[in-house]
């Protein structure tokens, strides 16, 4: 394999780790829910889609088809993504759930 | 061919015979007595070869892997039972004609007589045991029916469950003593079982099988003690008695006796077993019948009492009472046949069948009355008729026994004093019905004679009873010998059929029993009285008692063992579990095989532990609903990624879809039940139920252990090997789905489809009250379907019918299929539930959710006979390639029209389920009728 | 060079979902452990991918891509029943 080829493949892979991990780290330490939904929508959103990019490439350049299925993966993570946050945004304020101090806003006062 | 034809033909009758209901009780009666006067014509060329002494067997296979065949033979004897099933059934047919009223259902009637007639040509041709049990069987369901004709009367249904459970029961004894003489012999083809006579009487197992045997035999022929039953069945209209209880149903066990003779008589069990329950019949049954006031009643213990002769001359053992036997069956139908009919004439035309109030009809129907009285006569055994004749072989064999000392009066005693009674009791038939003075308050007055041609089949009858009587030789000689051939299965000893032998024993018993008899029955007074004494024991009572006791116990067995708690099912089953495996499970240990075990990577260990601690904390967690739910979906997800991390794609893939189909639809149910329940356990019970659990689970890991570690040469390979060649696609998952075990996942989309279509009758009709706010009290959001949410599903599902379309077409060679594009596809739109609503969603879709079950289940099937049509059996596959640009290669095998059978169903019963789950409270919203 | 990637990866991946149980379990809310169910299954699709890519074999693409579409419905069905009660309705 083109050595430049498996170079980027390597660099998404491991940063779509690093991403997922992120993600990962920040559900797990940040103070209160509005805080944490941040981290996996968004962090690992694109660590997962990183990896997804990085297996496209690699199989694209093993077997000289085209890898459809990654591509389909990758629309229907980041088309869902943000509309599973914000129903569980929206969940979370309808419920009432309580907030960290230091986060800023009281969005169901709007 | 003939005779699977003969057989057949009845039961083609019996469709096609309804359908001249309209048409009147006249069309019905000619379309009926089509097949058996065909299949009359059909036996008649067979005549020469049998009279010669031949037998035709012809066999087709069946099951041959369990000793079943679709073989039919035709000898004498068989021939002999055919012919009274055939010609007397014809008759019974005319009778019927005339005997049932206009607004009766005439059709149910006409078919169930051509389903009993069809059974028991079945039985009487059959030359497979397998094949006769079946038969046999079908002759007691379908005479429960016949007897519960009139189902409106309760002693009609009571008499028809009596006689089914004893004569069920019976066929159950027989089915284990057919499957016994199988068993000795290593086939149940009649002619090795005949051959293997020797062998089956040396058996250890020869009196069990025997015992088994009889027993089956005796109930269906109402031998004491399961004679009760018989009586009972009187409540059917008279022509089904006349049917079942003279030539056809009670003769089956006289039959099966005569059937397996060669192969079970001629032992001390036999004779004693045989000819004592034949002795007690005849005595008891021709006892009671003198103290009948019914008229059937009195014909039905007579018929139990002359069952009970004919066992007691086979119980006998010599051939000459093997011969006397076999006549006496032809003599007993053709005399009770006609009685039964000229009864219900009486019944008929007087409306009642009391004989204390019908007297003196002579007067009113003499033309009636006359041949009532010739075949009562022959009951009698009066000379010049045929009852006189077998009675007299029966009462010379009697005196032929060579028991010890005294017993050897015995038989003679018992034959005079049944004969004494017959005597009283057909005196009585012929004098309290149609002389002894003027007719008491009947319903109907005056009575007159029935309509001409009801007359008839009795007539014919009767006729028969005096030709035979006259010109024995002339009118049955050949047919006997030849049937008496068969039931020997070897050479008949001389016999003579003539009317009188000279004078001797026997005839001096004859006289002595008419006498006796008339005097008896001058003095019947006195005998009414003496038996007044006792006692009347109502059997129906007693059996309804008994049958109510029996179920009263297995209600409150079940009370005990089954009482709703599932965590106890769950015990009970873990315990016998272990009580079964918990020895060899030990001595197994901790077991590696020679493979050892594979190495341990850090996904994996991460995997199962998220894994174990999941299903722990659901089980711990499973007060708290909505936690226990979200654990649930985490093992679920884990055990998806076991699946693809150990290579099952297939498995992961369907693992997941139906992960989330049941996540909805537990939400669907929790939504009505309380968010949180208080702890109901004790905490002995908590830990006594922990403590089995882990047992078994490290009952469950050695066994796996031991299993894994071994290399295992299961029935995989063969999948493996084939997959490709007989299935035409490499991936063997859908393969074995669709092609290798078509029929199973036809029979599961069946159920599947069942199931969703019951789930959606038992709540079309259920309203809910849904809880005013979730568990914290919050009142729940107004925002039904999110905007952002609405607008994101819609191009999600073109996109997701995509993938589903994308992994149904590839599903025959890489992981996926019908079953999980269906699920896939009821998932989308159940997005579209979720996100936009049931009324808007099927507002968009052009029909309800029953046509997509329903036409999923016609393809799935309808693929399956397709193959019949080129000469396959049901579901053989087909393939061929066709090349799909860009797509690639596609297989186009009928397994995939087989698999859009399986997709329609999935996504059909799936969204119905689930659909009918959510309209439980949002009634008004969803317009009738819409789904 | 991939293959190194490949186990660098798979461990932060494997850390990953094991932080995201963390939360599943701490809650303390029912929105907690729904967004920790949702990026576990999404994490689960980067494994899915990287187990293939490590035994170069294509047959589980499709479950990674039905995680995709099932996990998502999974959430907003359970978000939706924490909001309205009635899923479908």
């Amino acid at each position: 394999m083109n050595p430049i080829l498996e170079a980027v493949i390597a660099v998404l892979m491991v940063s779509g780790g690093a991403f997922t991990l992120a993600g990962a780290i920040g559900l797990a330490r940040l103070q209160d829910f509005y805080s944490r939904l941040h981290a996996p929508t968004k962090a690992t959103t694109v660590g997962v889609g990183s990896i997804t990019l990085s297996s496209m490439i690699y199989f694209m350049a093993t077997t000289g088809a085209l890898a459809l299925n990654e591509g389909l993966i990758m629309v229907f993570l980041f088309l869902t993504a943000p509309i599973s946050a914000n129903m569980l945004a929206k969940a979370a304020m309808h419920l009432r759930v309580q907030q960290a101090e230091n986060t800023k806003g009281q969005a169901w006062d709007q | 061919m003939t005779l699977a034809l003969v057989v057949l033909l009845p039961f083609l009758g019996a469709i096609v015979a309804p359908l001249f209901a309209q048409a009147g009780r006249t069309a019905i009666a000619i379309a009926s007595s089509l097949p058996p006067i065909v299949a009359l014509a059909a036996l008649y060329p067979h005549w020469s070869t049998l009279a010669a002494g031949g037998v035709l067997v012809q066999t087709h296979e069946w099951l041959p892997a369990i000793g079943l065949s679709l073989s039919f033979r035709l000898d004498g004897l068989s021939l002999l039972f055919a012919l009274l099933i055939l010609v007397i059934g014809v008759l019974i047919i005319l009778y019927a004609r005339y005997y049932l009223k206009k607004h009766e259902n005439v059709g149910k009637f006409y078919s169930l007589l051509l389903l009993f007639m069809g059974s028991m040509l079945g039985i009487v041709l059959s030359s497979n045991l397998l094949l006769m049990l079946i038969f046999w069987e079908l002759t007691s369901v379908v005479s429960f029916l016949l007897i519960s004709f009139w189902n409106y009367k309760q002693d009609a249904r009571r008499g028809a469950r009596m006689a089914l459970a004893v004569t069920g029961g019976g066929g159950l004894a027989l089915l284990a003593g057919v499957l016994l003489l199988g068993q000795i012999v290593g086939s149940y083809e009649l002619d090795d079982v005949l051959a293997a006579a020797d062998t089956i009487k040396a058996s250890s197992l020869y009196p069990v099988a025997l015992t088994l045997v009889l027993l089956g035999a005796f109930t269906k022929s109402a031998q004491f003690p399961f004679h009760f039953w018989l009586p009972h069945a009187m409540q059917a209209p008279t022509p089904v008695s006349a049917y079942l209880h003279s030539a056809t149903m009670v003769k089956a066990g006289i039959f099966l006796m005569a059937r397996l003779y060669p192969a079970l008589a001629g032992t001390e069990l036999w004779f004693y077993m045989v000819s004592f329950t034949g002795m007690a019949t005849l005595l008891i049954g021709a006892y009671t019948a003198l103290f009948k006031h019914d008229l059937k009643g009195l014909l039905a213990h007579s018929t139990v009492s002359h069952l009970g002769l004919i066992t007691l001359l086979f119980g006998m053992g010599t051939k000459l009472a093997a011969i006397a036997a076999v006549f006496h069956v032809i003599n007993h139908a053709t005399f009770k046949a006609s009685l039964f009919m000229a009864a219900g004439i009486i019944d008929h035309e007087t409306g009642t069948r009391d004989m204390r109030r019908i007297n003196g009809l002579w007067q009113f129907m003499p033309h009636t009355a006359t041949l009532a009285m010739v075949a009562a006569a022959s009951m009698a055994g009066v000379p010049l008729l045929n009852g006189f004749l077998s009675k007299e072989m029966f009462f010379a064999e009697s005196l032929n026994l060579n028991l010890p000392g005294i017993w050897a009066y015995l038989p003679p005693v018992v034959a005079t004093l049944a004969g004494v009674f017959a005597v009283a009791y057909s005196a009585r038939f012929i004098h309290d019905v149609f002389f002894n003075g003027k007719p008491v308050d009947l319903p109907i007055y005056p009575p007159h004679e029935p309509p001409r041609y009801m007359k008839i089949p009795v007539e014919i009858l009767v006729f028969a009873c005096v030709m035979v009587g006259v010109f024995p030789t002339f009118a049955i000689g050949p047919l006997l010998y030849a049937a008496a051939e068969a039931t020997l299965a070897g050479p008949v000893p001389e016999y003579h059929l003539t009317i009188v032998h000279g004078f001797n024993l026997p005839l001096l018993m004859s006289f002595l029993a008419f006498f006796l008899g008339l005097l008896m029955y001058t003095q019947r007074q006195r005998f009414f009285d003496f038996h007044a004494r006792f006692r009347e024991i109502d059997e129906k009572a007693v059996f309804e008692a008994a049958v109510s006791r029996v179920v009263e116990w297995a209600r409150r067995f079940i009370e005990v063992l089954e009482n709703g708690s599932l965590q106890r099912y769950v015990l009970l089953l873990l315990l016998a579990t272990l009580a079964v495996t918990i020895v060899p499970i030990t001595s197994l240990g901790f077991n590696v095989g020679s493979l050892g075990i594979s190495p341990i990577d850090l996904p994996t260990t991460v995997g199962s532990l998220i894994l174990i601690g999941c299903a722990l904390g659901a089980a711990a967690m499973h007060r708290e609903r909505l936690y226990a739910l979200i654990l649930l979906s985490v093992v679920g997800l884990m055990v998806a990624l076991t699946f693809a991390r150990f290579s099952a794609p297939d498995l992961a893939m369907t693992q997941l879809s139906v992960e989330v189909v049941t996540i909805v639809l537990l939400m669907l149910a929790l939504y009505y039940l309380p968010s949180w329940t208080p702890r109901e356990a004790s905490l002995f019970r908590r830990w006594r139920d922990a403590i089995i659990a882990l047992v078994a689970g490290s009952g469950m890991f050695l066994i796996t252990l031991a299993m894994l570690t071994r290399p295992l040469d299961s029935i995989s390979r063969y999948f493996l090997e084939n997959s490709v060649e007989g299935g035409g696609g490499s991936n063997v998952v859908n393969v074995i789905l669709v092609d290798f075990r078509g029929f199973d996942t036809l029979g599961e989309i069946t159920v599947l489809a069942i199931a969703a279509l019951g789930i959606y009758a038992m709540l079309r009709e259920t309203k809910l009250t849904a809880p005013p706010t979730d568990g914290q009290g919050h009142p729940w959001s107004t925002d039904a379907h999110p905007t952002i949410l609405k607008q994101i599903s819609r191009p999600l599902l073109p996109l997701a019918l995509m993938v589903s379309a994308f992994i149904f077409l590839r599903g025959h060679n890489m992981p996926g299929g019908g079953f999980i594009a269906g699920l896939i596809t009821a998932v989308a739109i159940i997005l579209q539930y979720i996100a936009s609503g049931m009324t808007w969603s099927h507002q968009r879709m052009p029909f309800n959710l029953q046509t997509p079950v329903a036409l999923g289940l016609f393809i799935a099937t309808a693929t399956g006979l397709a193959s019949f049509a080129f000469g396959y059996p049901f579901l053989t596959s087909t393939f061929s390639h066709i090349h799909w640009p860009v797509v690639g290669d596609f297989e186009l095998a009928s397994a995939m029209a087989f698999d859009i059978g399986v997709y329609l169903t999935v996504v059909g019963a799936t969204l119905m389920i689930l659909a009918s789950l959510g309209r439980l409270t949002n009634q008004s919203e969803v317009k009738p009728g819409a789904y | 060079m991939i293959a190194i990637a490949l186990k660098i990866t798979i461990v932060m991946v494997s850390l990953a979902v094991a932080l995201n149980v963390y939360r599943l379990v701490k809650g303390p809310d029912a929105p907690d452990r729904i967004l920790a169910l949702d990026s576990l299954s999404i994490n689960a699709i980067a494994l899915i991918l990287l187990l293939g890519i490590s035994i170069n074999s294509r047959l589980y693409i499709e479950s990674a891509l039905l995680i995709a579409v099932m996990g998502f419905i999974g959430t907003v069905a359970l978000a939706k029943y924490l909001k309205r009660g009635s899923v479908i309705e």
